[in-house]
């Protein structure tokens, strides 16, 4: 197999190097305020289908973001060109827009220079992986595939990335994130599994595991039953509880909150879902891809959004939290979603509990419906099963669902420990494998 | 065109890869500048204004793809970057197991340019800001709403491709867009409300005949009213549906079926396959004769009409779904041998230098048919006129599908009546087109385009326009947007 050499990898923007640059822009800005963003990044991705590799990709892209602001008006201006020249064209590209721009009320001066927490977000192994490693990945995952009899497709992919901020007040931040992805889909005919992972160690993605998890699933998924459409108990898998959190997350937005058109205007400090689940945010957990600062330069720390189901925190923006008078804590950036007195089991023990459900590997689609009352669609996909007994019985043709997490999570029967999870629409979060009473599954596709 | 050495420099990456042996490559060097004015609530949020530039150098060696890209264009980078797009590709042919052979197509030379009629670049940034401003303070002039946004974007994309087999091929693009919304609040309940207008293109001059002052009344007009309007009763109702909504059901359930990467698994573990399976070629029953959707890459002002896709081949027209039978994919020089087709339909895109280009949806539109918008909704005893675009969701095979709307009428006994809330309608793609019974005339047409579509591992953002009249569908099965019970 080549392999593509050391000499290959271009190197990061480092520390110093960003200081320089942060320092020739500050120093030559006639704005009021000045900050400068640098996101460098070189990723890669190799991804196969039909047991080949189809696309194998390295891309290395440093962006430059520069924002002025004369009194309370404010332009930005970004660049991929990091020579002197581009630079400064970049400051007085920002400069220009600031000076024409009309004053912005909620336009609130950069952070306070502070320090912001290490964690590790940058792993030796998956700063140094490259083609060949993702090619190594890719080749175990097909190589299992083939050995059944199996077509696979997919995706290894791991980044690198050197992130700063500055302003003119003292503020600096750097920080160089790496992380990995692995995830597959695997065909048994005409029937389907996946399973996916994320982490900032590539060594952690555990590819044999997750490739033979979804080999099981496609191998279970074939000759599908049709069930009819209406309100069944389910099992979702962590990947299905994080596809209906993130929506919820998505929502605990405070200008809506103080707009009214939240869907839980009113709520602050009242129960919106069942009593023993917590939202925390813990950026420092190992397995989570927290940050140590946000891009403009908000410090990353653990914070606790729901309580005992008591809503207890909303993401304001800066200009929102100083017209509060509260301290502004950042979106979450690694929720952990637990339940109070959960057992530590796994997905197999709730399925050995349960009388009758349907278990679902993963959602796809999901979208907002009302937003009112969080109401989402989605399908379930590749994974969908009727157990009955404490058995998986068989594969079931996919649903439609139409379904609010603010009424789904009100009951729960049972729960796994909080466990990984990541889908192509979500981020990376820890929640646990959830025994849901009732859930509306509204229409069924054809497979 | 383009800027000093680009010809220098894609002769140097392409010359490393001749020489390594390489049997195709290709490199695209490309600027573009995106300025991305944003409004909400009565002030301008957000002034950007965002250059991106670098180049990808993408190899096919012994039958495998390497691909590699840099935001660096210097004199060391290009070069390495050349190798490393040669390694890469030696890397994937040590494992792969069928060789790709790509589809002929001529060598090209060329240079195409958007016809602009005024610059956005040209027009001063406080004229810009103020349309925005007064648009939110005439939103708000209505009672009732309580949250405004406003929108002006444009992109501009200058690139150069060259081929080793000779094609060279300048760019100078230009797509434009510009939006305003209001939401209103009554009885604790909120309901927003949009007028977009097509993303096109065309230069600033599109926003000026837009006319975002003279839509904003009607746009906070029709919040309020759908705020207050009663919610509908599901059951099965006739629906007619204006150009704006079709993009987007056109979009899912015909575009990305049509697809032939995705028709042929590429795309399984993230955007989904297709129902559009290589054996339904050319004799499946898509829709009803009234059905006729054509892929047009070459009509102008349309964001898939860009001359040469990015495998260098030239854009063309063709038929997708005549009279309702399927007949035609979306395809590249790699997948189209692989059903028989000879030349690609040049459907290979990709989002920016950094990404590789994929098979993208083209320009895919519903033919007009001879009937006026009024006679459609005439003969409706029971049914809903919607416009716009909501909530949208579509299975991984594009079968069952699920549509709101950005807003509803209530069609009772031939007329257009009030409007109604909380509208979403389902179905099955084949069962929906083929309940399709009319389609309105050429003089109803109307483009609407999409720089959103998602596809791709790494993600990446298509472009494409959706044209069509207003069209009815049959006794389509219609659910209260509440969820639950």
């Amino acid at each position: 197999m080549t392999v593509a050499t050391a000499k290959s990898w271009p190197k990061m923007t480092s520390r110093e190097e960003f200081r320089f640059l942060a320092d020739l822009i500050l120093a030559r800005s006639s704005g009021d305020e000045t900050t400068v963003m640098l996101h460098d990044l070189h990723s890669g991705a190799t991804r196969f289908a039909n047991n080949h590799v189809i696309q194998n990709v390295d891309t290395r892209r440093g962006a430059l973001a520069v924002t002025v602001a004369f009194g309370k008006r404010h332009g930005t201006a970004s660049a991929t060109d990091f020579t002197a020249g581009s630079v400064l064209e970049t400051l007085a590209r920002a400069e220009r827009i600031a000076r024409v721009s009309p004053e912005d009320p909620e336009y609130v001066s950069p952070p306070d220079p502070q320090p912001f927490a290490v964690w590790g977000t940058a792993r030796p192994e998956t700063v140094a992986a490259g083609p060949a490693r993702r090619l190594e990945y890719v080749n175990e995952a097909v190589g299992l595939c083939r050995m059944e009899n199996l077509m696979a497709a997919g995706v290894v992919s791991s980044s690198v990335s050197s992130v700063g901020v500055a302003s003119g007040n003292g503020l600096f931040g750097y920080e160089t994130r790496a992380d990995a992805r692995f995830s597959i889909t695997v065909h048994a005919g005409d029937a389907t599994g996946w399973n996916a992972a994320a982490h900032r160690s590539i060594d952690h993605l555990r590819i044999q595991e997750r490739t033979l998890t979804a080999i099981d699933r496609a191998k279970r998924s074939r000759d599908p039953r049709e069930l009819p459409a209406g309100h069944y108990p389910v099992l979702l898998e962590p990947a299905a509880v994080a596809g209906l959190w993130t929506w919820l997350v998505r929502a605990l937005d405070a200008k809506s909150y103080e707009k009214g058109t939240s869907p839980f205007a009113g709520r602050l400090g009242k129960r919106i879902v069942n009593k023993r689940l917590a939202l925390n945010n813990s950026p420092d957990h190992p397995d989570l891809l927290g940050v140590g600062f946000t891009t403009e330069g908000l410090p990353s720390g653990p914070s606790t959004w729901i309580d005992r189901g008591v809503l207890k925190q909303l993401a304001y923006d800066r200009f929102g939290a100083k017209a509060h008078g509260i301290k502004v804590i950042p979106m979450l950036d690694a929720p952990v979603l637990s339940l109070d007195g959960a057992a530590s089991g796994t997905v197999q023990d709730l399925v050995k509990q349960a009388d009758h459900a349907i278990l679902v590997s993963n959602f796809w689609y999901i979208r907002s419906v009302n937003p009112i009352d969080l109401t989402l669609t989605g399908m379930t996909r590749d994974g969908t099963f009727l157990v009955e007994r404490g058995e998986i019985v068989s594969a079931v043709k996919n649903f439609r669902f139409h379904e609010s997490p603010l009424r789904a999570f009100q009951d729960i029967n049972a729960a796994t420990a909080p466990m990984e999870a990541v889908t192509s629409e979500t981020g990376k979060m820890l929640v646990p494998a959830m025994a849901l009473p009732k859930f509306h599954f509204s229409s069924v596709t054809q497979f | 065109m383009g800027t000093p050495f680009w010809e220098e420099f894609a002769d140097l990456a392409l010359a490393r890869v001749r020489a390594a042996g390489a049997e195709y490559g290709d490199i695209r060097i490309q600027h573009s500048i995106t300025e991305h004015i944003r409004g909400e609530d009565r002030r301008i949020a957000s002034n950007r204004n965002l250059e991106d530039s670098g180049f990808g150098v993408r190899v096919l060696y012994h039958g495998a793809w390497g691909f590699a890209a840099s935001s660096i264009l210097s004199l060391e980078e290009v070069p390495r970057i050349a190798d490393l797009a040669v390694e890469i590709a030696k890397g994937s042919a040590s494992i792969a197991t069928e060789k790709v052979r790509l589809a002929e197509e001529p060598v090209h030379h060329d240079r195409i340019v958007t016809p602009v009629r005024i610059d956005p670049s040209a027009v001063p940034l406080e004229r810009k800001t103020g349309l925005l401003l007064e648009a939110m303070e005439a939103l708000h002039e209505r009672p009732g709403i309580v949250r405004s946004s406003a929108e002006v974007w444009w992109r501009r994309d200058r690139k150069r491709f060259e081929s080793t087999e000779g094609s060279v091929l300048d760019f100078d693009l230009l797509a434009v867009n510009g939006a305003i919304g209001a939401t209103a609040l009554s009885d604790g309940r909120f309901a927003t409300r949009c007028f977009n207008t097509p993303h096109l293109r065309k230069g600033y001059e599109l926003i000026e005949e837009a006319d975002l002052l003279r839509e904003a009344p009607r746009v906070a007009d029709e919040a309020m009213e759908k705020v207050k309007a009663p919610a509908v009763d599901a059951g099965l109702y006739d629906l007619v549906l204006d150009p704006e909504h079709l993009s987007l059901t056109m979009h899912e359930s015909c575009g990305h079926p049509s697809e032939l990467d995705r028709a042929l698994g590429y795309e399984a573990n993230y955007a989904g396959t297709s129902f559009l399976t290589p054996d339904k070629h050319g004799t499946f029953q898509f829709g009803s004769p009234h059905v006729t959707l054509v892929a047009d890459n070459t009509e102008p002002e349309t964001l898939a009409a860009t001359g040469y896709d990015d495998d260098g081949v030239a854009c063309q027209r063709w038929d997708i779904v005549r009279d309702g039978i399927f007949v035609g994919y979306c395809t590249n020089r790699e997948v189209a041998p692989k059903i028989g087709e000879k030349r690609s339909r040049g459907s290979n895109r990709a989002d920016g230098w950094g990404s590789v280009p994929i098979v993208r949806i083209a320009n895919i539109g519903l033919e007009p048919g001879t009937q006026t918008l009024d006679q459609l909704i005439a003969d409706v005893k029971r049914g809903i006129y919607i416009e716009g675009h909501g909530s949208y969701s579509i299975d991984q095979r594009r079968c069952n599908f699920q549509f709101g709307g950005d807003a509803f009428w209530l069609i009772e006994n031939g007329r257009r009546t009030h409007m109604l809330r909380d509208v979403i309608y389902h179905g099955i793609t084949p069962e929906f087109w083929n309940s399709c019974d009319g389609v309105a005339d050429r003089s109803f047409r109307r483009r609407y385009g999409f720089i959103t579509c998602g596809k791709g591992q790494p993600g990446q953002s298509g472009w494409m326009t959706h044209a069509a009249s207003p069209a009815r569908f049959q006794r389509v099965q219609v659910i209260r947007g509440e969820g639950g019970s």
